[in-house]
């Protein structure tokens, strides 16, 4: 652990360090192990890509996770590979200054453009303001100038747990509001940092962003779904389920289907990639995946600790779940459906039969 | 003493069609059911028995018959005989608009009176159109939490629903509708057959009704 934390204290990026940062990416991205020597070299020659990092509407969760939590030769790596121009939380610049790199790289350099943090567009976006702009109008003075954006996190991406429903300030992702550009999302709460160095580190290479989903997510980390590369995976197919949490089942690490995981909706690299160098994953550690890559998973995949969402009522504001909900409307049709035969009996009785 | 005479009603198609429809609907509810909440524990481990990955399995069994089962009705609605085609059923002539009314009436024992027709009545129909467009639905969500990495699932997948798990709210929630119609369709077929004797339940499975004679 001491030894951790010097070595976190030490700026710099040794030759080990960048070496394993590489490879590390390389495994994520799936590249073969005779492309590393290309990553390393373009990770080492390629002229520093211009990097503007813009937050909004966040916890910065996201930078924190990236910088600080996990190996620390990544965010060296990362920090080494790119040329952050602007970056609130870690830029030395600030005021006057940090403006005025912000407008120098926007008008004067080719840059890559990172988001983090989602953009409330109700009453003109007031909700957030950074020197005296709106997060809309700093997105649209920037964005169109970048040559592509990466939307890290979840709230950048799709809007993020302020998009939940009501939604407030009409908080937004980026690709809600800028077109004609190529964007990259990287969601996740947080997404694993490896991620995004592999999305960064693929461009440098091959020049190109990495090949995308539907959804604008890399499929080298959203390509599968967690469900199909879990290692509680056997349970599920073999029926052994956690019932309740902290039950004999959860101790023996059974599968987390009954208590609300939501690994088979969920598309994400956790179970291989895992997280903070310590090779875990909220599953591994007895939590069911809740959803965080997914869009809209504040509202679709809560209760979490439900399988489904609750079903509403229209109109009634009864909330319940789907199968009670349903359970009521079968039963309501049972009994007309007795009602019926009844009334036709009834009047068969009373009329008697019509003759043929 | 009234004369009925055998009338060539449905198809071998069109009979095929709906006990493969009915049979693989029972396996799916049942299924369904199970990989919705799993309602046994296997306790021993090791035990080489698979129950969630068996029941998965007879799912999308049942699912493709189901499908096929689609795709030959979706052909009758179109090439099938007069009362398969999907005109038949449509409340858009005089003729069937005056049943829709008529078995309304018949339905809510306002009336006695019985509109004759070969094919189905228009409530009926309009009944089996829109389980028809409930399974297309099933199917397609089917299909993409099946498929989740074939690039036509997934593309089509998240225009349609927009997350996996949308899909599956929708597939789950969506189920009750076919386990409410068959309550209902059991029981107005039971009904019909009662109230009429047109031999409504033996023609699914002879394809002849009987009618008065002309
Ligand atoms: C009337 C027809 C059907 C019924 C009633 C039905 C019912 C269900 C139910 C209740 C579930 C569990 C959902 C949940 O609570 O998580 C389910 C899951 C599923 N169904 Fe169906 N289903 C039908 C047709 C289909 C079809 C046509 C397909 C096509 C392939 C399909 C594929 C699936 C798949 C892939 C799952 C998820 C299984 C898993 O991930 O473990 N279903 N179905
Ligand atoms: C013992 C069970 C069943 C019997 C005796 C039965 C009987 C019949 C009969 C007699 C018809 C023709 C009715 C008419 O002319 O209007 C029919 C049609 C139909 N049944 Fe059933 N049925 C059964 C179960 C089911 C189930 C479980 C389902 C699905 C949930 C189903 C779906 C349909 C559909 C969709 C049609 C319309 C066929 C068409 O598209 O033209 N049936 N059934
Ligand atoms: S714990 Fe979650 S992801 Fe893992 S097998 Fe069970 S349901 Fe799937």
């Amino acid at each position: 652990m001491a030894d951790n934390v010097s070595k976190t204290m030490n700026p710099q990026l040794d030759r080990r360090g960048f070496l394993k940062g590489c490879t590390m990416a390389a495994a994520a991205l799936g590249l073969s192990e005779a492309m590393i020597p290309r990553l390393v070299e373009a990770a080492a020659n390629a002229e520093r890509p211009r990097v503007i990092w813009l937050h909004f509407q966040e916890c910065t969760g996201c930078t924190e996770s990236l910088l600080r939590a996990s190996h620390p030769d990544l965010a060296r790596l990362l920090l080494d590979i790119i040329s952050l121009d602007y970056h609130e939380t870690v830029m030395a610049a600030a005021g006057h200054q940090a403006e005025q790199n912000l407008h120098d790289t926007v008008n004067n350099h080719p840059f890559l453009l990172v988001v983090e943090g989602a953009i409330p567009t109700k009453e003109n976006g007031i909700y957030c303001m950074i020197a005296g702009k709106t997060a809309m109008e700093i997105l649209a003075e920037v964005a169109p100038k970048a040559s592509a954006i990466i939307a890290i996190g979840s709230c950048a991406t799709f809007g993020g747990v302020q998009a939940a429903a009501p939604n407030p300030t009409g908080a937004v992702g980026v690709q809600d509001l800028v077109s004609g550009k190529p964007i990259v999302n990287i969601p996740g709460c947080p997404p694993n940092p490896i991620s995004f160095l592999g999305t960064i580190l693929h461009y440098l290479t091959f020049n190109r962003l990495p090949v995308l989903d539907s959804l604008n997510r890399p499929l080298f980390a959203y390509g599968r779904r967690i469900h199909d590369h879990c290692e509680r995976r056997a349970h599920f197919d073999e029926g052994r389920f956690v019932e309740q949490f902290g039950d004999e089942f959860h101790k023996l690490g059974y599968c987390l289907y009954k208590v609300g995981c939501k690994g088979p909706e969920t598309f994400s690299n956790c179970p291989a990639v895992r997280f903070n160098d310590v090779e875990v994953w909220p599953v591994s550690v007895g939590h069911g995946c809740i959803g965080c890559t997914e869009p809209n998973f504040w509202d679709t995949m809560t209760p979490f600790y439900e399988r489904l969402p609750m079903a509403k009522i229209p109109g009634g504001g009864i909330i319940d779940s789907a199968d009670n909900v349903g359970k009521t409307v079968l039963g309501v049709t049972a009994a007309a459906v007795g009602i019926h035969a009844a009334v036709g009996i009834g009047k068969r009785l009373i009329k008697g039969k019509k003759e043929e | 003493m009234a004369t009925y005479e055998r009338y060539h009603c449905w198809s071998i198609l069109l009979r095929l069609f709906h006990w493969m429809f009915a049979l693989s609907i029972v396996f799916l509810v049942v299924t369904g059911f199970y990989i919705s909440n799993p309602w046994t524990n296997t306790l021993l481990e090791g035990s080489a028995s698979f129950p969630m990955a068996t029941m998965r399995y007879i799912h999308f069994i049942a699912a493709y018959v189901f499908s096929a089962a689609l795709a030959i009705r979706l052909f009758l609605y179109i090439f099938g005989n007069a009362q398969e085609r999907i005109l038949d059923i449509l409340p858009v002539t005089r003729r069937n608009l005056n049943n829709l009314k008529m078995t309304f009436l018949q339905y809510t024992y306002l009336s006695g009176d019985h509109d004759e027709r070969l094919g189905h009545n228009i409530l009926a129909g309009l009944a089996y159109l829109l389980t028809f467009v409930a399974a297309v639905v099933m199917m397609l969500s089917g299909f993409f939490m099946l498929y989740p990495e074939i690039s036509f699932w997934e593309g089509w997948g998240v225009l349609l629903f927009g997350s996996q798990q949308s899909a599956r709210y929708l597939h789950h929630l969506l189920m009750w509708w076919f386990m409410i119609f068959a309550v209902i369709h059991i029981y107005l077929c039971i009904w019909n057959d009662c109230t009429e004797p047109e031999g409504l339940i033996s023609s699914i499975f002879t394809g002849a009704k009987f009618k008065h004679k002309a």
